[in-house]
């Protein structure tokens, strides 16, 4: 029994992992670039939202939405200010390395609104449930239920929608998609914002199953999206899914296995590993250096 | 001159280590977000010979320079495969690894009454050699500016280098230098090494100035100052990443109005000057330019 | 000297290379054309190493180059010049023949012959086209490679400069070189190559007809 209840653990939090993962694919499956800035945009989004809420006086509801909106309009500001300025000739590096100079601005930034080592984060009031000797934490099956919604939405935009056709045919060949017509500047922009989106669902999520918000929070939420993003493959939207189930279980189970403390030493070193041996993670995404042409014409 | 800047000085070199390795990594193509792993093990190893084994300072920061580009050699054999982002993501997983690693090394000392050695999240105490031979902080910074000195010389050297031309090639047109016979991943494996050597040695002489260290020092966000620096002062000379220093810890610090939101600056002035001058303030075109315009200015 | 046999390549769906052989001895001056798109340079990436051929050997006086890194071929003494003139964009001219080792002295008088003196502390953005080109022919030729691949060089000559860059390359190629001059212009294939072949709708190799002028 404790071996389900384990995976039960790792799964429910996983799901949120796999909504972060989402978040850094998205932009590097559409765009080939790595936002470093995404973790920190989600911490200055719940920081706003903490810091506003008292103010505006609205309810947990209302703090959701908040939080939501402020990821959106963090991500906005770091797609503004890194991607959309004309990188055609310096590729994908520049935006990457700008990127994480708006990592360490905006945790600062989050420090100024969220003074305190820990800030309150009001958690939503569900009971757990029980199932025999199996437990489940109420707000983490929200969680659960909210974020497999939401990958499911996504799923309908992506592979239902024009809209999602053409972000498909744009991935990974934004050249070629810009020379056929594409909007790509558009089609970036909503790339971000759908990151974002994603991002202050899972940022509200866990914060609100964490009962507080931290300024780790930037740093800690960069590491589990890019985790999961790479243990699933990198650019791969299923394999984020998949990702941040597995990193969750991984976590439950070396939790439980090693303790606390070793957990993440496990995480980390099983990256490493699979960076070592598969890089192309779960989806086995093409990852080796190669003098071999990826998608330059020569 | 005042402690205080004396201190501040101080700091700016030791950190110009850590940017330098930076530099020496972007030079050749790749980013790395691991190279405080390197300052870190350089500062343990360093504090480890000095504080346990009683060593010289010259001899610690050896052994800490040493142990700096052995971590490095085996990251880069290790990720030899590896493309662009995969590697850079492995650097993090390793700089991690190290410092999760140095939090469960808990191997305290007791030497002439003080408690030293690394104990886990306690930090490693006690690295008395500046006391015991009466190094003052002013005293530090002449060491510390003649070694940075030094290796700056050495840099000046290797600019002029082939090595150099072809490693820049490696880091500018992988395609090209490869239709030239340079094979890209060996030089990327021989700066990467350099850069840990660089980074251990500026990790062993910070450990003597601080006299305590500990795991977290070593963080993430450590790494990417170096690496901001090394961007933001561009990637034509060594100069660059010295200046990218000077620009955060000298002059945003130094105006009172904005050292509160030091890094709300910095961070926004390095997107914005990216936007501009992605190579940074001294790219390496305009050191071209540069001994151009010397070079006529002679003739 | 150079043996290629059987290359096939698909991108996708679509075949662009099948059982495409050619064989090279020294001295050989090819002309190598085709319809756009038809595959000439995939052919070239595929033997220069850019590119894995699905199908096919490469080899070099017995040696097997078939899908090998690209700095392996190159170190082989197989070279090539790209279809957009790749310098090191931050060095001036001057340095980019000091990537090489050796500088023979037939070399230096190649790139004085390619007038290229003048701009020797100019970077490369600055230098007029048909001296780019002819730079990297010089950067190629100072190894003495057995081979040399050039992918379209006259794109954006005039018809004098065309003229002018033929006139260099029958000055400067050893006669141990041999040459695949992918082109589409006919004058420069006409003034250099002895032998022309054309990527056909078979996507294998057909020999043309034409005169050597």
């Amino acid at each position: 029994m404790d071996f389900v209840q384990t995976n039960i653990d790792g799964l429910l939090a996983g799901s949120a992992y796999a909504l972060l993962a989402l978040g850094f694919s998205l932009v590097f499956g559409i765009m080939r670039q790595i936002n470093l800035a995404y973790g920190s945009s989600l911490l200055v989004g719940a920081a706003l939202a903490v810091w506003l809420e008292p103010i505006l006086g609205l309810g947990v509801v209302g703090l959701f939405l908040l939080t939501v909106v402020a990821c959106v309009l963090a991500g906005l500001y770091v797609e503004r200010l890194c991607f959309a300025p004309n990188r055609g000739k310096t590729g994908a590096t520049v935006p990457m390395i700008a990127s994480f100079a708006i990592w360490m601005q905006l945790d600062e930034v989050s420090s100024h609104l969220l003074p305190s080592r820990t800030h309150n984060f009001p958690g939503l009031e569900i009971p757990p449930m029980f199932f025999g000797d199996l437990y489940l934490r109420g707000d983490q099956i929200v969680q659960f239920v909210v974020a497999f919604t939401s990958i499911a939405a996504l799923y309908y935009l992506i592979y239902k929608t024009r809209f999602g056709l053409l972000l498909r045919a744009t991935a990974g060949n934004a050249e070629t998609a810009f020379l056929l017509g594409a909007p790509t500047g558009r089609l970036r922009l909503m790339t971000f914002l759908l990151a974002g989106l994603l991002g202050g669902i899972s940022t509200f999520l866990i914060l609100s199953a964490d009962g507080q918000v931290t300024p780790l929070f930037g740093l800690w939420s960069t590491f589990k999206g890019l985790i999961a993003m790479m243990i699933g493959g990198v650019g791969s939207l299923p394999g984020a899914v998949i990702g941040g189930l597995l990193l969750g279980l991984i976590e439950a189970h070396s939790s439980t296995q090693f303790g606390a403390e070793y957990r993440d030493i496990t995480t980390f070193g099983i990256l490493f590993l699979i960076l070592i041996i598969r890089p192309g993670g779960i989806m086995g995404v093409s990852a080796y250096q190669t003098g071999r042409l990826a998608q330059e014409r020569i | 001159m005042s402690v205080y800047v004396a201190s501040i000085l101080t700091n700016m070199a030791l950190i110009s280590f850590l940017a330098l390795s930076a530099y020496l990594v972007l030079v050749v193509g790749v980013v790395s977000f691991g190279q405080q792993a390197f300052f870190g093990v350089g500062a343990y190893v360093t504090a480890t010979v000095t504080s346990i084994y009683g060593g010289h300072a010259v001899t610690g920061v050896f052994i800490g320079m040493l142990s700096g580009a052995a971590c490095a050699l085996v990251l880069a054999i290790l990720t030899a495969r590896l493309s662009g982002l995969y590697f850079a993501i492995s650097t993090l997983c390793f700089a991690e690894l190290c410092r999760l690693g140095l939090l469960q090394v808990r191997a305290p000392f007791n030497i002439d009454g003080r408690t030293t050695g690394p104990d886990g999240p306690e930090g490693f105490s006690n690295i008395r050699w500046i006391f015991e031979h009466n190094y003052s902080v002013q005293d530090f910074l002449v060491l510390t500016t003649v070694c940075l000195v030094a290796l700056l010389g050495l840099l000046f050297l290797l600019e002029r280098s082939r090595i150099m031309l072809r490693a820049r090639l490696v880091g500018q047109d992988s395609i090209l230098a490869q239709s030239l016979g340079l094979r890209p991943i060996l030089y990327r494996i021989v700066f990467v090494t350099l850069s840990g050597g660089v980074a251990g040695f500026g990790g062993g002489l910070f450990a003597l100035f601080n006299t305590y260290i500990e795991p977290n020092m070593f963080g993430v966000m450590l790494g990417v100052h170096g690496l901001a620096y090394a961007v933001i002062g561009g990637l034509g000379a060594p100069i660059g990443p010295l200046i990218g220093v000077a620009i955060d810890i000298g002059l945003l610090e130094s105006i009172r109005a904005i050292s509160a939101y030091r890094m709300i600056a910095f961070g926004g002035l390095v997107a914005l000057l990216l936007i501009l001058l992605p190579q940074g303030l001294i790219s390496p075109r305009f050191v071209e330019r540069m001994r151009r315009w010397r070079k006529l200015f002679h003739a | 000297m150079l043996d290629i046999a059987g290359i096939s390549k698909s991108f996708g769906g679509s075949q662009v290379l099948n059982g495409v052989s050619l064989h090279l001895r020294a001295g050989d001056r090819l002309g190598l054309t085709g319809s756009n798109g038809s595959g000439k340079s995939t052919l070239v990436n595929i033997v220069t190493g850019y590119i894995e051929a699905d199908a096919g050997r490469v080899t070099l006086d017995t040696v097997d180059l078939t899908n090998r890194p690209a700095w392996k071929i190159a170190r082989a003494g197989i070279r090539r010049s790209f279809q957009s003139a790749r310098m090191l964009q931050s060095a001036t001219m001057r340095h980019q023949f000091r990537v090489e080792m050796n500088t023979t002295t037939q070399g230096l008088a190649a790139i004085d012959a390619a007038g290229l003196s003048p701009y020797l502390d100019h970077f490369p953005s600055e230098v007029p086209l048909p001296i780019l080109r002819k730079a990297e022919v010089v950067r190629a030729l100072v190894t003495e490679p057995k081979v040399l691949f050039l992918d379209e060089p006259s794109a954006g000559f005039t018809s004098e400069e065309l003229i002018e860059f033929a006139d260099f390359l029958n000055a400067h190629l050893s006669r141990s070189t041999a040459l695949v001059l992918v082109e589409h212009r006919i004058d420069l294939m006409r003034r250099v190559a002895t032998g022309i072949k054309q990527i056909g709708s078979a996507r294998s190799l057909e020999d043309l007809e034409f005169e050597h002028a």
